[in-house]
């Protein structure tokens, strides 16, 4: 299975959200693997702990092998590569935990046939080893978007699932930003039926995701005087029908992840250590990435919209 | 002089077995020439050596500069129609020239990569094994991923895989036997703390050792894969039904490819002989493959237990009223085949 993690904004949570998920499939006894395609600013080293992809590796990520400069991506085996002790040593019955880093001095690059091409070569190569492929693709209308786009609607892919998911915050801005990215001119679904995807089926495969959201009914709340969570549940009323309106509405929704402490102050993995030990993070947020993790592979719930 | 050479093994990205003229079909089109093929002990289909043109640094531990030029051979095996290798090597030989000669000299000994200066046999070996080396030094293993691709990217194959698998690789390398000259062989085998693994050893050099390699890696991986499945199982935790589902890969796919030293020259079975005293390959394996039919049998006794209840509730004593008698023989999942087996037994034992 394929996923393809986008935003139309940077700093949404699609990176930390992405790689917790990817975390607890793997606790889940999967092989996972996350691909780093944020060319522009590879950070997913840093994420999972691991110093020597702080900030994408010099030999061979994946700029280089979309150019064919190296014949094999650099892997990073979080396991054994991370430097804190809780990712560290690889727990019973768990799979496989790769990261695929992209290159310190990326940047973008146009999408020509030959990317394309190995593109659809590196998802095989995955496709192989691992239950799932996250790839964690840059904020907004990307080269890496055209190019995964592009990949998927070839002969040599069509056995492999693939889904999307659009991470946004739960704002007015954030939410039609992120309907902008996918129904609008020129969105995901126009780019797809331009390569040569089937646009109804296309949508079939794209789920939303609501970052660092708060509830009016969060118990954190319950200092707000009454006058305040009340014009909190009608912004909060007013957001929900402005995201039916725009089709990002519950139905088009995979799951939502609570505004988290930890999180707010640093992109990492919540470990059940963070929630049971130290109590620093929430165990909300680790049953909304647990929720996100079981749904990617629910069928019911990427029935037709 | 050394060898050095890099053997990638993994599952070919097909859901079924392959026949032997598939597997000439799919292997054919890596090098345009005729595959040989074995059918005893167990189908090997193997490419021609092909050649790579090289004109690079080599490796080398001290960091100097060393160069050199020729060919790198490669070839791509198939076995049993279910494992894929895809495994290059060159000689390196020192150079009579200081300067690059005509290519027509280096194809005239295929295979070889001669090496220019006054060669430090010792610094290279160690250059060649470490980790990661320099990215511009001559990197035999890129042809042999690049070889696997190939193989895998071929339209002849229906790119599913039957279920996940991890590629293994095995870094060898062959020096000559001068210190001790004992006849003995000297080997080491290390894993590395992922997919890598090396093995240095010594001998009277010959290419022959790239068979022995690729058998080596071909047991390597399937051990690797194997204990992989009953790692993943989570024997003691789980339930039994769930246990078996997991383990069954192995008894679908692999426990019938065991057969270390099946394609292994005389002179190097000394070698296979060492890796059975230490680390113990073929013991590791039946412990593991013990293991897993305990599971299926634990799995199997607890379905019967719970089909036998059902049938007491239902008042129906016949355990195959309505199976065809040919169905016990045509269905090849060995879970189920045991379960009429015993079935049978007790059928039997009751009228
Ligand atoms: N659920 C959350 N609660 C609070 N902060 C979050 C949450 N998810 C992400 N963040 C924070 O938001 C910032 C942006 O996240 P990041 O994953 O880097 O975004 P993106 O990849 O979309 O640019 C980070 O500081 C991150 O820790
Ligand atoms: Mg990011």
């Amino acid at each position: 299975m394929l996923v393809f993690a986008i935003s139309d904004k940077g700093g949404t949570g699609r990176s930390v959200t992405s790689s917790n998920i990817v975390y607890r499939r793997a606790l889940r006894g999967n092989d996972v693997c996350y691909l780093d395609f944020d060319f522009g600013s590879p950070t997913a080293g840093a994420i999972f702990n691991v110093s020597t992809a702080e900030r994408g590796t010099d030999r061979g990520g994946m700029h280089s092998y979309l150019q064919e400069k190296v014949a094999e991506p650099y892997r990073v085996d979080v396991w054994t590569s991370s430097d804190r002790s809780a990712l560290r040593g690889k727990p019973p019955g768990a799979g496989q935990l790769v990261l695929l880093p992209g290159d310190s001095s990326g940047g973008e690059f146009p999408t020509v046939p030959s990317v394309v091409q190995q593109c659809v070569r590196l998802f095989l190569r995955l496709d192989e080893e691992f239950d799932l492929c996250l790839v964690d693709l840059s904020a907004g209308r990307s080269y890496a978007a055209d190019m995964v786009l592009a990949a998927t609607a070839r002969p040599e892919l069509a056995a492999i699932p693939f889904r999307w998911l659009v991470y946004h915050r739960w704002t007015r801005q954030h939410i039609i930003a992120a309907a902008g990215l996918v129904y609008e001119r020129r969105g995901l679904l126009d780019v797809g039926a331009a390569h040569g995807h089937d646009k109804r089926r296309l949508a079939e495969q794209i789920r939303f995701v609501r970052t660092a959201v708060v509830e009016p009914s969060s118990p954190d709340l319950s200092a707000l005087r009454s006058t305040q969570l009340a014009w909190l549940d009608e912004c909060n009323r007013d957001l929900h029908e402005l995201a039916g309106r725009n089709r990002v509405g519950r139905t088009a929704m995979l799951g939502k992840v609570p505004l988290d402490p930890v999180l707010q102050w640093r992109e990492q993995i919540i470990v059940d250590e963070d929630v049971y030990a130290s109590q620093i993070a929430n165990e909300g947020t680790t049953r909304a990435f647990d929720d996100l993790a079981t749904k990617i592979f629910d069928e019911r719930a990427w029935e037709g919209l | 002089m050394l060898i050095m050479g890099e053997v990638h093994t993994g599952l070919l990205r097909n859901l079924g077995e392959l026949s032997e003229t598939e597997c000439r079909e799919v292997l054919r089109l890596t090098s345009g020439e005729e595959p040989r093929t074995w059918q005893r002990p167990l189908l090997y289909a193997i490419s021609p050596d092909v050649l790579t043109g090289v004109d690079c640094r080599l490796p080398s531990s001290s960091g100097a500069r060393i160069r050199g030029t020729g060919t790198v051979s490669h070839r791509a095996t198939i076995v049993g129609g279910r494992v894929l290798q895809g495994s290059s090597y060159t000689t390196l030989l020192r150079s009579d020239s200081d300067q690059r000669l005509p290519w027509s000299h280096y194809l005239a000994a295929p295979g070889v990569v001669e090496v220019y200066g006054r060669p430090r046999w010792q610094d290279m070996a160690d250059g060649f094994v470490t980790p990661e080396p320099p990215m511009d030094v001559l990197n035999v293993g890129a042809i042999s991923g690049r070889l696997m691709g190939a193989v895998q990217d071929s339209a002849r194959l229906d790119r599913k895989t039957p279920f996940k698998t991890t590629r293994t690789r095995l870094r060898w390398l062959f020096e000559r036997d001068d210190a001790r000259g004992d006849g003995r062989p000297a080997m080491r085998l290390t894993l590395g703390r992922d997919t890598m693994r090396t093995l240095r050893f010594t001998g009277e050099p010959t290419t022959d050792v790239v068979a022995f390699c690729e058998d080596l890696a071909l047991h390597d991986w399937l051990l690797t894969t194997l204990q992989t499945l009953i790692q993943r199982a989570l024997i003691g935790t789980a339930a039994p039904a769930q246990i078996a589902a997991r383990l069954s890969p192995a008894i679908d796919h692999l426990l019938h490819l065991w057969m270390p030293g099946a394609r292994v020259e005389e002179p190097f079975l000394p070698f296979w002989e060492e890796l059975e005293r230490h680390p113990g390959f073929t013991r590791q394996w039946t412990s593991s493959v013990a293991r897993i039919r305990d599971q299926i049998t634990v799995n199997t006794l607890s379905l019967l237990s719970v089909t036998e209840s059902r049938r007491e509730a239902d008042g129906d004593p016949s355990p195959r009223r309505g199976v065809p008698q040919d169905r016990t023989q045509s269905h090849s999942h060995p879970v189920r085949r045991r379960i009429f087996f015993r079935a049978d037994q007790r059928s039997r034992r009751r009228s």
